[in-house]
This record gives structure tokens, sequence and C-alpha cells, in this order.
């Protein structure tokens, strides 16, 4: 029996298999993304970057009681001025690496995408989601006008392409998605607002007392909204949120993804969740007697 | 989840250390960690200081989190999650424990009747946990010459046949580890170090503890020396909470 191709591609980016790391896990430092690209990756998504250097918050920033997993990191990040070294080391994987970005509006997206494309990425990401920094992330990426603004305003301006990461925290997912529907993808979709409280010592465990849950509880919530955007638009997705197996990134692509990217797994499983998902991605395929990813994209929606 | 106990004792080690004692019934094998939560302050990495039937955690006090740690009272709690991250190996045979500043806290799990410990500290009264060794076998190092050999652990292992032991074992923060790898490096002796970096979440997600794409959290805080010497930004360079690139002096 031949072994299937699970290769993909999103526009002119090839992708060794449809696994991507995700914005916000391990890839704060160039060494990190490295390691995730050689142990098998396909790509990785840098932490979302500003103009600013940003601490973020203090611990807790996590708070998991499994399979709960909530954090507030608070947007940390040294800023975009000093993550070129960082791009750069990352980049001798040889694999994509795509520059993550939120800002408070155009104007900044456009500047630091700009420096993104100078730095070598092969797309620029926009963090129109981020649902626990005041200013950034939801609060823009639930206003539609302004996110067409922010999408038209950054592909104006570089010639890579430009995928919107998307909240779910929103009233009707395709408004915004309509809205950003200038993006050469969406990504969807970022943290679902959440919140623990610690019943002993009587308070909220993050120190910003909300966060964004993700992990397997938030996959039934982003399968939903890859399957409502791709039934209404001819858009591609990355799907994300709660992939854990190889199984899981099937039902998203049977969704109608392109490509998935994994985050909160890396804390189950380890950097070692990528050769995992590839290995059931092929016994899947085997089994089922696909040869081709593009045999059950989007097979459900049929 | 949260483990919320009472401690049972608190007891005063050096001026700047405390050991709280207590009771959790959980398997906690020497240089694991937890992180350790004060309700309306942080959350620091803690190693369990005890890892049998009664644990503890020898707390440094060093900011506002620490401090109010060390001030808990007997009767009262603690919150903590874990343990986490990869323990120490096991041997048999001689050991050598190597403790600089507050290490020795991580290494006391491990001290039994092989056991020998070299101590160090900037002076006499900080050094830590050196009543629990026999006399003839410890070795202790003080900056001021207070107590011991006066001068850093490279100067207390100069004195010490390394090669002798099955496994010696190192903690202590990340320059003092770098002194004690570029002594050794190259010599045929079995070292395993247990590295110290800021943490956030204690789970191999945030990336603040990496080096070297290394997880300490996960991958560490223990390293086999052969593993730590291929590390490029070991005693060089570390990000800072933001994610910044900075270097060490
Ligand atoms: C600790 C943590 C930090 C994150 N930081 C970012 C970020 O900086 N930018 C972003 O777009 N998404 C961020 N996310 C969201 C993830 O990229 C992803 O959309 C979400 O966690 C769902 O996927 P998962 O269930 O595989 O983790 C973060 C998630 C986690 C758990
Ligand atoms: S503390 Fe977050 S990755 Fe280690």
């Amino acid at each position: 029996m031949s072994i299937s191709d699970i290769s993909t591609s999103i526009g002119n980016i090839n992708l060794s298999n449809p696994f991507i790391l995700a914005s916000g896990i391990l890839d704060e430092n160039g060494y990190t993304m490295k390691r995730i690209l050689s142990e098998g990756a396909s790509a990785a998504v840098t932490k979302s970057i500003g103009m600013e250097e940003r601490n973020g918050y203090k611990p807790p920033i996590v708070a998991i009681d499994d399979p709960i997993f909530i954090n507030a990191v608070g947007l940390p990040n040294p800023g975009i001025l000093n993550v070129g070294e960082e791009i750069k080391t990352a980049r001798e994987s040889g694999k994509p690496v795509i520059g993550s970005i939120f800002g408070k509006d155009e104007n900044e997206f456009i500047e630091l995408a700009g420096k993104m494309e100078e730095y070598g990425v092969s797309a620029v990401e926009l963090n129109l989601s981020c649902p626990h920094v005041k200013g950034f992330g939801s609060e823009i990426g639930g206003d539609p006008n302004l996110v067409r603004k922010i999408v038209k305003g950054v592909k104006g301006a570089i010639s890579k392409p430009v995928w919107s990461k998307l909240s779910p925290n929103v009233t009707n997912l395709l408004d915004i998605a309509n809205a950003a529907s200038d993006s050469d993808a969406l990504v969807l979709i970022n943290t679902v607002r959440g919140m623990k409280i610690d019943i002993y010592s009587k308070k909220p465990v993050l120190s910003n007392k909300v966060g964004g849950l993700s992990g397997s509880s938030i996959k039934p919530v982003g399968i939903r909204s890859v399957y409502e955007v791709k039934s209404n638009m001819d858009i591609p997705v990355i799907g994300v949120g709660g992939i854990e197996s190889g199984f899981d990134a099937v039902e998203y692509i049977m969704a109608g993804a392109t490509a998935v990217q994994i985050g909160t797994a890396v804390w189950k499983y380890g950097r070692a969740v990528f050769s995992k998902v590839t290995n059931e991605l092929l016994e899947f395929m085997g089994s089922e007697g696909y040869g081709k990813i593009e045999e059950f994209r989007g097979i459900a929606l049929k | 989840m949260i483990n919320s106990v009472r401690i049972l004792r608190n007891e005063i080690n050096t001026p700047t250390v405390n050991s709280l004692y207590f009771h959790w019934d959980v398997r906690v094998e020497p240089g694991q960690f937890v992180m350790t939560w004060v309700p309306g302050l942080s959350e620091i990495p803690m190693s369990l200081s005890l890892t049998g039937k009664e644990k503890c955690l020898t707390v440094k006090k060093y900011g506002d989190t620490s401090n109010a740690l060390s001030n808990v009272k007997p009767g009262e709690r603690i919150f903590f999650r874990g343990p986490y991250g990869k323990p120490f190996s096991k041997v048999r045979g001689k050991t050598l424990l190597v403790g600089g500043g507050s290490g020795m806290a991580s290494l006391r799990p491990l001290i039994d009747q092989d056991a020998s410990g070299v101590v160090a500290a900037r002076s006499s009264d900080e050094l830590l946990f050196k009543g629990l060794f026999p006399i003839d076998k410890i070795i202790v190092a003080t900056d001021d010459g207070s107590e011991g050999i006066k001068g850093n652990i490279v100067d207390a292992l100069r004195e010490i046949e390394l090669e002798k032991y099955e496994m010696i074992y190192v903690c202590g923060p990340e320059r003092m580890i770098k002194s004690v790898v570029d002594f050794v490096a190259g010599r045929n002796i079995n070292m395993e170090l247990s590295l110290e970096r800021n943490m956030k979440c204690g789970v191999g997600i945030c990336d603040s503890c990496s080096i070297d794409g290394f997880q300490l959290c996960t991958d560490g805080p223990t390293f086999g020396l052969s593993t730590v010497l291929t590390m490029k930004e070991f005693g060089r360079t570390k990000l800072a909470e933001s994610g910044k690139r900075i270097w060490f002096q």
C-alpha cells in the first residue's frame, strides 16, 4: 500500500503536512520555533507582536483543570523592533514562519505587517481576536468596519499573504468573516472567553481574572465556525481550536479547512504532538483509502 | 488542578530562607517542582525539598510572593499545582550534591548515606542545609571567607576528585552552573544539572523558560551534562518577561 500524501498549500505557501504551530504557544524564542519545526510542525506562527515591548500579565497566566485550559498571558512581546533575530533563527529551519501581529488601529497593523515582511515571514497573521486585552483583539475583531479597514490597509501595504484570525466571541461570525474577506485566508478560531474561580482561596485564579478557554473544550466551537464560514464563503480557512489528534484534524478538514493549527495540545503531549498527529492522519487516510487531503476536504459541506 | 493544603510547620533555615512542611499524598520525585500560587500576588516555581510522605517547600525570599509564602503560619493553606518537570535520575553508589545559593533545596531529597555535599553561599549564615550532611562529607565555600573555603563553588570543586562519584547533582543560579560546566567540560564525569529560569506557565507552552528550544519546565529542569554542553543560549542569553532577548553580563 502506498503512503498517503499529506502535503497541502495555502495560496503559494506549501506545507509538508497540515499541522502549523498556533500563535502564542512556544513561539517567542527563535530557537524554540526552530526546534518545533525540526520536530514535525510544517510551519510556525509567532507569538502576536505589537508596536511596543509588553510584559504581559503577572502569573497565574494559566488556569488548568484537565481538560479545561484557560490562559490570560496578556500579549507579552518584545516589540516589533526586537523580533527580527528570533524570526531569522526560526527560519533557519527552512520552513515557513508566519508573523502574527496585533495593534490598536489600521496604521499600527500596517506598520507591523511591513516590518514582518522585512523579517522574511511567509505570511502575516492579523490577530483580530485576543479575548483578554483591552483595546486590542476582540474589541477590534468585533467591529466589522474596523476589521474591513485593517484588512484592506494591510493587503494594500504588503505583498505577502495576509491571514485574519477571528474570534468566536462575537454575535455573528459571518459578519466579521465577510468584513475580512479581502484576506488570503481566515484563521478560525481564537480562544473563547472564560474564567476559573478557586473555591478554597475564593478568588479568580488568573491574575487578569478573565481569560481565553482553549483545548478540547472548544473544538466543537471551532468546527462549527469553520463549517459556517465555508458554507457561506469561498475563502481558504485554517482551522484551530482543540486539535489533539490526527482525527480531530480530519474533522476540521471535512468542515472545509485547508490546514490546521495546534496550540494547547502541546501542554498534553509536548512538542511530540506534531509527530503524533501526523501519524494519526496517515493512519486515517490509509485505512479510509484516501491518497490526498483534497479527497475529503470540505466533504461534510456537501 | 490547584491543590490547597495546610502547612504543619514553618522552619527558619537562614535569614532569607524558610521551609514549609506539609502532607500531600502524591508521588513526587527529587528534582520536580510545583507552581506555587499566593492568591492576590503571583505564582512562582518551587522545587520540592522533601519528596517522601512529608513534603516540603524551601522558600528563598526575594520578592512579594516569596516573602508572603515564607510568612505562612502552621494551619494556614498554601496553593500549588504540579508536580511538574523531569526528575533527577537515580543511581546506585556514591553521589555528590553541589548546591549554590538556595540550590541545595532541590538536592535535599537526594541526601542519603552515599551522598556528600558541596554548599556555597555568599557568607556563613546563608549556607543552606549543610547540617544535613555528616561533618566528614561536606565541603563549604563562602565568598566572604566567613566559613570554609574562601571562594566560589568551583574553588570548592577543585578540592574534590570528581571522577570517583557515580553521579554529581548540581543546582543553583545559571551563572553558577555555567561556571561548574566550564570547569568540568571535557572530563569524564557523570553530572546532572537543575537549571533555573523564569517560568510563567510551568507546563511547556509559554516559552518563557526555554533554552535552545528545550523547555526547562517539561524537558528539565534537570538536564545531563552532555545536553547542557550543546546549549548555545545557556549562560549567555535568555528572554525577559516580555520575550526580549537579553545578554548575561
Ligand atoms: C497560552 C496561549 C497563548 C496564546 N497567545 C495567542 C497570541 O498571542 N495570538 C493569537 O492569535 N492567539 C493566541 N492564542 C490562541 C491560540 O493560537 C489558539 O487560537 C487557541 O488556543 C485555540 O487552539 P488550541 O485549542 O489548539 O490551543 C494563545 C493560546 C494560548 C493557550
Ligand atoms: S514556563 Fe512556560 S514553557 Fe516553561
